[in-house]
């Protein structure tokens, strides 16, 4: 949720080469289902799990991790390659 | 990964209840909705460069990684 500014300072700052997005409306995470409530002395606060999700050229998703597994990125990494090679042999 | 974007979702600042909210308040599982095997929801989000990327971009060219990274402090 953070604004494109701040990204594209942060993408400058660590050298990050992919498109960095905001959702500063949250719609995307509320229709994926990351955008969580929680209930605070009659205050609903919101805030997002962390999570990786590998869609194919088709739009369909083939894979989600989330939570703390999803910290690390080596098994949407593995799943990312196996998508590749299959796609290779078609 | 010549065929696969990777897109980076930062979510640094909206966050901070969660952690450490006192015990006995309601919260809800969290727990995504999405699993494989559906169609992802079509989304059109802003980049770091102030262009418009849409999911359905990538249709039928690239497979799409979606990081969704929280709390990546940014300085938001």
């Amino acid at each position: 949720m953070d604004s494109p500014a701040a990204n594209a300072a942060f993408a400058k700052q660590i050298s990050i080469t992919f498109p960095l997005l905001s959702d500063m409306n949250r719609k995307m995470l509320r229709s994926y289902g990351i955008l969580k409530g929680y209930d605070v002395q009659n205050e609903t606060y919101e805030w997002a799990l962390r999570a990786n999700i590998i869609i194919d050229k088709q739009g369909v998703i083939q894979f989600v991790e989330e939570g703390d597994s999803a910290v690390d990125p080596n098994t949407a990494l593995t799943m990312c390659t196996t998508l590749h090679k299959k796609d290779a042999t078609k | 990964m010549k065929h696969m974007i990777v897109l980076g979702l930062l979510v640094a600042t909206a966050l901070v209840a969660a952690p450490v909210a006192p015990q006995g308040e309601k919260s809800q599982v969290a727990k995504m909705t999405l699993k494989v095997g559906d169609t992802a929801p079509e989304f059109t989000l802003l980049s770091d460069g102030w262009k418009t990327v849409k999911l359905s971009d990538y249709r039928g060219k690239k497979n799409v990684f979606l990081a969704v990274y929280v709390l990546a402090f940014t300085g938001g």
